[in-house]
C-alpha cells in the first residue's frame, strides 16, 4: 500500500510539474462547476501565457483597479470563498476516514500530502512569488488551495486506503481534481476568471526522502513560460539570472542578499572564487583527521571569514573536492573555525582522528 | 569476519560508488570522526552541552541500518549500521548548539556508511551525531553536501 501511495504521489507530482498545454475545455468546465458551488454563474475565461501576464494584465471587460485595491482582500474577493469551499470539502472527506483507515491516512498525509506540499513550495510557488514581485502582494493561501497536495491525499485515500466518499462528495472533489490536473494557476473574479498556461520548461532536482523536488538548473532558466518570462533557481533558491549565466566576483561583491551571494559562489566553486577574488589568507593549519590536507581561513567581507577545506574522500576522478564554509569573522584559527561548524572548540576539534 | 565496504553494502542493500575501495577492511576509530557534513563525537566530549532526554525513545539499529541524514539533491544518506542487538539510537536529544541529530549507544563496533564517503567504524561507546553549520549573514545555516 505504501508503494501504491508513492505511485499516486508521483502521478500528482507529474501533473503539478507538467509542461503540457492546458486542457482548456476540462479546466473551464471544472472551474465553472466550482463557481456554481459558491452560488455564482460560470465566468468568462481569460487565458494568459504566464503567471506574470495574469497578474499584470487586466482582462477585457474588467475595470482597471489601483494596485492597493487589487491587493485588499475584500468581502467580494473570490479566492477566500473558494478556499472556504475547499476546507469544507476536506472536513467532510476527513469524516469519511474510519478508525481502520487511520494508519494509512497518517502515512498518506506524511508521504503524499506533505511531500507534494514541499515539492510545490520548492518549485511552482517560486515563479508564482516571482510574478507577485511586480507590485502585487503574494497570496500563498490561494496557491495552497490550488496545490495538488491535498487533492492527492484524498485521491490516495479512496484509491489505496479504501475510504468511501459519497457520490455527491466525489462530484465536488472531481471538480478540484480536474482543475488541478488541467491548467496552471487561476485567479477568479466575479464574471471573469484569469487562467495561466503551464510553463513550457521546468527543471527540478530531487531533494528529500519522500521524493520531494525543488527547482534547479545550472545552465539556464529553471522555469520558462511560452511568452518568454522565466525564473532562475539554484538548488531551490530563486536567483537573479546573472548567478546562472554570468556569475562573477564584482557582481557577487555588489549583491546585498547573502543567500544569492552563496549561490553564485557555489556556481563558480569556492576555490576558484577565493582565487579570483584575491581573498586574504588569515591562517592555515593541517586538517586533523585528514592527513595531507590543509584548512585555510580567508577574510571574506565584514564579520565573515571562509574556511576552505578538503574532502576526506576522493571523487571518481581521483581528486579531492574543496569546499568553502562561511564562519564568524571573530575566528582567527582555522581549527577553531572548523570546530565552530560542528559546535566544537578548537581543542575538541583537534581530537578528530579520521575524516571520510 | 572482516568488515569491508562490500560486506556492509551487501548487509544493508545500499550501493556505494564503485571507485571506492571495496575490499579493504574498514578502519575502526576510537574517538572523534567526521564523514562529510556529519561528525561523530564521543558523548563525554560534549556531555556539558548534549544529553538524551530522560524519557528518550530508543530504537534498536536493524541490520539494514538507520538512515541518519540524507544529503542534498535527494542524494546520499549517512546510514548507521550495526549487528542485531548491539546498538540503539535516539533522536530525542537536547543540544545547546542545536546541531545534534541524535545519540547512539553501541556495545560492538558500529559503522557509518555513505555511498560517496565510504565507511568508518566506531568502537563500543556512546556517541553524538551532529550536523555541520555555516554562517550566513547573522544566522547559521545547516550544511547539506
Amino acid at each position: 500500500m505504501r508503494r501504491e501511495a508513492a505511485e499516486i504521489r508521483e502521478e500528482w507530482l507529474g501533473r503539478a510539474l507538467s509542461t503540457l498545454p492546458a486542457d482548456r475545455p476540462a479546466a473551464e468546465a471544472a472551474i465553472s462547476g466550482l463557481y456554481r458551488l459558491i452560488g455564482l454563474a460560470p465566468p468568462r475565461f481569460h487565458w494568459v501565457s504566464s503567471p506574470v501576464a495574469a497578474l499584470t494584465t487586466v482582462p477585457p471587460g474588467m475595470r482597471p483597479q489601483p494596485p492597493e485595491a487589487a491587493d485588499r482582500i475584500s468581502e467580494r474577493a473570490l479566492p477566500p470563498r473558494f478556499s472556504s469551499l475547499m476546507r469544507e470539502l476536506c472536513r467532510e472527506l476527513d469524516d469519511q476516514v474510519r478508525w481502520v483507515h487511520q494508519p494509512m491516512d497518517q502515512l498518506i498525509r506524511r508521504e503524499v500530502r506533505g511531500s507534494l506540499s514541499r515539492s510545490t513550495t520548492g518549485s511552482l510557488l517560486i515563479p508564482l512569488r516571482a510574478a507577485h514581485d511586480s507590485g502585487h502582494r503574494p497570496r500563498d493561501a490561494w496557491y495552497g488551495t490550488q496545490c495538488v497536495s491535498w487533492v492527492a491525499h484524498y485521491d490516495a485515500l479512496r484509491r489505496v486506503a479504501g475510504v468511501v466518499f459519497t457520490p455527491e462528495q466525489t462530484r465536488r472533489f472531481e471538480l478540484w481534481a480536474t482543475a488541478a490536473r488541467s491548467c496552471g494557476s487561476w485567479w477568479p473574479h466575479e464574471g471573469v476568471c484569469v487562467l495561466s498556461e503551464r510553463p513550457v520548461a521546468m527543471h527540478t532536482e530531487v531533494c528529500g526522502d519522500d521524493g520531494e523536488v525543488r527547482l534547479h538548473r545550472a545552465d539556464g532558466p529553471a522555469v520558462r513560460y511560452a511568452d518568454g518570462w522565466d525564473v532562475y533557481a539554484w538548488h531551490g533558491t530563486r536567483v537573479p539570472s546573472w548567478v546562472i549565466t554570468d556569475p562573477s566576483v564584482p557582481r557577487i561583491a555588489e549583491e546585498a542578499n547573502v543567500e544569492v551571494r552563496r549561490c553564485a559562489i557555489e556556481h563558480i566553486g569556492w576555490a576558484s572564487y577565493i582565487d579570483q577574488a584575491g581573498l586574504r589568507l588569515v591562517a592555515s593549519a593541517p586538517d586533523p583527521g585528514n592527513p595531507g590536507s590543509e584548512l585555510r581561513l580567508f577574510d571574506m567581507r565584514e564579520e565573515t571569514r571562509v574556511l576552505l577545506a578538503v574532502n576526506g574522500s576522493v571523487e571518481r576522478d581521483g581528486r579531492r573536492r574543496q569546499y568553502g564554509l562561511t564562519v564568524p569573522g571573530s575566528l582567527d584559527d582555522p581549527i577553531a573555525a572548523a570546530g565552530w561548524t560542528y559546535g566544537l572548540s578548537a581543542e575538541q576539534y583537534s581530537l578528530l582522528l579520521r575524516r571520510t | 569476519m572482516t568488515v569491508t565496504l562490500a560486506s556492509l553494502s551487501q548487509q544493508t542493500g545500499l550501493a556505494v560508488l564503485d571507485h571506492l575501495e571495496q575490499s579493504v577492511s574498514i578502519p575502526v576509530v576510537d574517538g572523534l570522526q567526521a564523514q562529510g557534513d556529519l561528525i561523530v563525537i564521543p558523548l563525554p566530549v560534549v556531555a556539558s552541552s548534549v544529553r538524551p532526554w530522560s524519557d528518550a525513545g530508543w530504537t534498536d539499529v536493524p541490520p539494514e541500518g538507520v538512515e541518519l541524514l540524507r544529503g542534498a539533491a535527494g542524494g546520499n544518506p549517512h546510514t548507521l549500521v550495526a549487528d542485531p542487538d548491539t546498538c540503539r539510537w535516539t533522536t530525542d536529544v537536547s543540544d545547546s548548539d542545536g546541531l545534534a541529530i541524535g545519540v547512539f549507544e553501541t556495545s560492538a563496533v558500529a559503522y557509518l556508511l555513505h555511498p560517496e564517503h565510504g565507511a568508518t567504524g566506531c568502537t563500543p561507546g556512546a556517541y553524538v551525531v551532529r550536523r555541520q553549520r555555516e554562517r550566513e549573514g547573522h544566522r547559521a545555516r545547516l550544511v547539506a553536501d
